[in-house]
């Protein structure tokens, strides 16, 4: 019996007819060259194992194309969220930053807001990401050096110290603990007098790509997504500019999926979300707006367009068929994209400008509404300012040198990228109705399923490097037998040893009872799953309960989280 | 009855692969735990987040041969050092400790002079890890051979 | 090699000997094994619990709660099987995964082996393995067996109770695994109890016992998670005697007496290589004559099987 994505897969299929033209051109034409020049072709095959032809043809689009592929801004909005896309105003250039203490953060961020910067977007160091403080044994070493370290509310201050919250908006990339952080944000925002249907931003908070390919957890899946609908309902009602998720690709592939499994994994967790939106009693229109999503850039120009439209177009199609979306935003997928972290290489990094500038150029292509481009120099390290400028730089040169955005959706209407989106589309709707066939994208994930396929793909790509198969320039190809070193940021361990004084500052000063009391209420509320958790991490930040304290009521009532065995 | 008469020395190789701090990055672990697999080595993988204890404990409980860390957080130095020194403190002297990841020219000596070798960056063939892997088995195979 | 100090470290429990004398075991052939075999095999005697059931039932986290709730009644040690790659030999042992913390906080030792590729669920020197951790004190010894899809079945024959776990929602696949399995089983343990249908998959498996006659088998729901009723479990486990020892070491001798002819022949039977003029014979007459090289020791050695 076919599932409604069966029955969309086979759509599109039938919407495909053969194509005479091509098959009369191959014989008249191709193959009496090929003979004569002696030429033989190799079957060429893009990072999702698709076959590509050598041309395609006005055949190649489905029969219906004009409906299918839909104009700018309007429904499925394959060609674009916005009905003037980059002729009304370019991607946003949300460059990610954070590092050290909060203090060299802050000094950072309002750098960013006297050049002109409004959008916010912090890194947080691993032990903020899994939950431990920067006085645990198990931070030790790693306390600001990815990112910045948040441990206290004591710490969110520093950062946002003299920022107006109403001014900015702020991205925050993080997931285990997003409710903990968000609760921070929301009570500096009142402890500065800013209300909060005053301040906005986003917190990535997309916890089952954490299990699919970030591995950032702390409790087994259900308690966190029970903390992610808890911080949906709750910003939904009080705080309504506060993106409560970014659903994120990104991850997935740089955890080594291809093309396909990044867009079906990526959505199949969005319709998680939607669905439990639904079932927390909300209207999908009044939540659906507010999601996001966040994508990689990767290397095969035309395979990443495809795949950013046919998200587009997927989301769309779903949210009205399945969902039942009414409002038109509920429908447009909005998302940031990100070049690849994987693609660049150690070996001469400077060939990375050109690989990051190709991979922006396919978001571009491809409609983001934001982007972050990657420094040449991060397969060595964090950047250094130099490497991030020319990072900032490429994406000016994009917007305005090159001409790229003077038409809206350029490549509409290639056959190849129109015949790849479809297929593209097609091989998600397989995806989607193998996941429910497992019983849902929280059960696949459990058994390890999504991980197992990554993990698969990731070799098989490997393999493929070492035969030679795939070239990358400088590793497997044009080789350099001396490579000489570059600049590279160096972070020392000052950051941890005034963090970790910081933090004993702040027990000595907090009032320990209302701590404790904080802390035992959070206890029972998280024991009742019908109680919004929001309110209780709340009053445990006001009273500067630290990140780690806070959690620990959640590891001794839920457990931690170890993934499952996958080989 | 392939495997019967086997001789220690060249019996499969068995190698730990770990990441002993918090850093979730494990694409490259289960590229390698496949690679060492297909190589017809024995692989155990604990999972992430392991402390230096656990890896410490499974590598004598196990028997390896050899200790594969990888860190691509930066937190290399700390955390490849808490394994030598719990390695050194259970006087555990015949495990050989290879090591991989993001690690910058400048640590590598440092990392050698605790006798973690290779330090493989990004982009180092799987051949080579292998190679590496096996010729480190085999000193302490040959190690072994007079410890009982 | 001092064997002699091998073993006095086996019997004072020390881990660094018992690992050492599992990789010589599985390693070091024949010679090796006896070596160390004999010395021990008087020493120790273990509940030997069998875990068996499909991939993604969860028998890792079910040893990761069992093994601590055992460990009150005396000292636990944990042998779980993998299967090799056909293509390397080589194998990924990932069972620890979920039993590492567990394990690591109560000082359980915990081994993980390749299956070698040798069927049945085991490999090839469990047997042997065990024999070392039972000399080495354990009181109990848990047992995973590679739990591919197919019948483990030669479990049975080495542990005392064995446990099959299954899980709701395996959906019909259940029907195939359980006409292998159902036999094997004295305990079964239905895990995630918590899930949809685990009301179902035990009347089920109820249903099932019915008809082969093994109506006070006990079917047990326990959820891994919390940790919900492995009293019971554990309750159940303790209350089935141990088998006589001699039941599981004749299948073991006959194992071994087969690996002691390969042993005796191994020159011959390793020197037949392509080429060979002997094999411009055929195979039966070329085996008789391989044989009639010793036949003074193939008798007797079949005269003691018979005594036994």
């Amino acid at each position: 019996m076919d599932n409604f994505w069966d029955m969309k897969a086979k759509e599109i299929m039938q919407s495909f007819s053969e194509d005479k033209n091509y098959e009369k051109w191959k014989k008249d034409v191709l193959d009496p060259w090929n003979k004569k020049t002696g030429y033989t072709d190799k079957p060429r095959e893009n990072s999702s194992s698709m076959l590509i032809k050598d041309l395609y043809m006005a055949g190649d689009l489905p029969v219906d194309a004009e409906s299918r592929i839909g104009n700018p801004g309007e429904y499925p909005f394959t060609r674009g969220i916005y009905p003037n896309m980059y002729r009304g105003r370019n991607w946003t250039m949300r460059m990610f930053s954070g590092f050290g203490t909060p203090d060299d953060t802050n000094k950072r961020l309002k750098y960013l807001i006297e050049n002109g910067e409004t959008g916010l977007s912090i890194a947080f160091d691993m032990p903020t990401l899994y939950g431990y403080d920067c006085d645990s044994k198990r931070a030790e070493g790693e306390v600001g050096k990815c990112g910045v370290n948040v441990s206290s509310l004591h710490d969110m201050e520093r950062i946002f110290d003299g920022i107006d919250l109403a001014k900015v908006s702020t991205s925050m990339t993080i997931n285990a603990p997003a409710a903990i952080l968000t609760a921070m944000y929301f009570v500096l925002a009142e402890k500065n007098g800013t209300p909060l249907d005053k301040i906005s931003g986003t917190v990535q908070a997309d916890i089952l790509k954490e299990y699919i390919a970030q591995k950032e957890w702390m409790y087994p899946p259900e308690a966190h997504l029970r903390l992610i609908r808890d911080m949906l309902t709750y910003s939904t009602e009080h705080v309504p500019k506060w993106n409560y998720i970014s659903v994120s690709g990104y991850h997935i592939r740089e955890a080594g999926s291809s093309a396909v499994q990044e867009l079906a994994f990526t959505l199949a967790d969005g319709f998680y979300y939607i669905e439990m939106g639904i079932n927390a009693g909300l209207n999908v229109d009044d939540f659906a707006p507010r999601t996001s999503f966040f994508f990689n850039s990767s290397i095969n120009f035309f395979e990443e367009i495809a795949k950013f439209r046919a998200a587009r177009r997927i989301w769309a199609t779903v949210l009205k068929e399945k969902y039942h979306a009414k409002n038109p935003k509920s429908m447009a997928l909005k998302f940031h994209t990100q070049t690849s972290g994987y693609t660049l290489t150690w070996q001469q990094p400077l060939n990375n400008i050109v690989r990051t500038t190709i991979e922006a150029m396919a978001a571009v292509l491809g409609g983001t509404q934001s982007l972050h481009t990657n420094s040449y120099d991060e397969a060595w390290a964090l950047p250094t300012d130099d490497a991030v400028k020319v990072a900032l730089r490429t994406q000016q040169i994009i917007a305005e040198e090159t001409g790229i955005t003077d038409v809206i959706d350029p490549l509409g209407g290639s056959y190849y990228l129109e015949r790849l989106t479809c297929e593209m589309e097609i091989e998600a709707y397989k995806y989607f109705s193998e996941i429910e066939k497992m019983g849902g994208i929280l059960n696949a994930v459990k058994a390890g399923y999504l991980q197992k396929e990554i993990a698969d793909t990731s070799y098989k790509k490997q393999l493929r490097i070492e035969r030679e198969d795939d070239i990358i320039v400088g590793v497997n190809k044009y080789v350099d037998k001396d490579e000489k070193p570059i600049n590279t940021l160096k972070i020392t361990d000052v950051a941890e040893n005034g963090q970790i004084r910081s933090l004993e500052g702040i027990k000595k000063k907090r009032d320990e009872s209302k701590v404790s009391r904080s802390l035992e209420n959070l206890h029972k509320a998280m024991e009742d799953d019908s109680i919004n958790l929001m309110p209780y991490i709340m009053e445990c930040v006001r009273n500067y309960c630290t990140l780690e304290e806070i959690s620990n009521v959640g590891r001794e009532i839920f457990g931690e989280w170890k993934e499952p065995k996958i080989y | 009855m392939n495997g019967k008469n086997q001789k220690y020395t060249e019996a499969p190789v068995k190698v730990l692969l770990a990441k002993p701090a918090i850093d979730g990055h494990d694409r490259g672990i289960f590229v390698l735990a496949k690679a060492f697999r297909d190589a017809g080595m024995d692989v155990i993988y604990a999972g992430l987040l392991p402390t230096p204890e656990e890896v410490v404990d499974t590598a004598i409980n196990e028997d390896v041969d050899v200790i594969a860390l990888s860190l691509l957080n930066g937190a290399h130095m700390t955390a490849f050092r808490n394994v030598m020194e719990i390695l050194r403190k259970k006087g555990v002297n015949d495990i050989a400790v290879v090591g991989g990841g993001i690690i910058p020219d400048e640590d590598k000596p440092a990392l050698e002079k605790m006798g973690i070798t290779g330090n493989f960056g990004p982009g180092t063939p799987l051949n080579v890890i292998i190679d590496h892997v096996r010729a480190r088995a085999g000193e302490i195979r040959k190690l072994r051979a007079n410890e009982y | 090699m001092n064997t002699e100090i091998l073993v006095q470290g086996i019997l004072r429990g020390d881990y660094r000997a018992i690992a050492r004398s599992i990789s010589l075991i599985e390693n070091s052939g024949y010679k090796v094994r006896k070596d160390i075999i004999s010395r021990i095999y008087r020493y120790g005697s273990a509940k030997i619990i069998g875990i068996t059931g499909p991939p993604g039932v969860g028998k890792s986290t079910a040893i990761a709660n069992l093994a601590p709730s055992l460990a009150v009644h005396g000292k636990v040690a944990v042998l779980a099987i993998d299967p090799a790659s056909p293509f390397s030999g080589g194998a990924i042992l990932g069972n620890r995964i979920r039993m590492q913390a567990a394990l690591s906080s109560k000082g359980i030792y915990m081994r993980s082996t390749s299956n070698r590729l040798y069927n049945g669920g085991l490999s090839e020197y469990t047997w042997d393995i065990i024999k070392v951790l039972e000399a080495a004190g354990n009181d109990y010894i848990i047992l995973e067996t590679v739990g591919s899809g197919q019948a483990d079945i030669d479990i049975m024959n080495i542990a005392d109770v064995t446990c099959v776990f299954l899980a709701p929602g395996l959906g019909d696949e259940i029907q195939a695994i359980k006409s292998g399995i159902m036999e094997i089983g004295d305990i079964f343990v239905i895990n995630k109890i918590d899930r949809e249908g685990s009301y179902l998959a035990i009347k089920d498996i109820r249903e099932s016992l019915n008809m082969s006659n093994k109506l006070e088998t006990p079917v047990i729901g326990v959820n891994s998670l919390t940790g919900e009723n492995y009293d019971e479990l554990v309750k159940n486990i303790l209350e089935i005697k141990n088998k006589n020892p001699r039941e599981k070491y004749y299948r073991k001798l006959k194992m071994v007496v087969m690996e002691a002819i390969y042993d005796e022949y191994s020159d011959y039977v390793d020197g037949i290589e392509y080429g060979d003029n002997s094999l411009d014979e055929d195979p039966y007459t070329l085996a008789e004559e391989i044989l009639g090289k010793n036949s003074n020791n193939l008798r007797k050695i079949k005269s003691r099987q018979q005594e036994y």
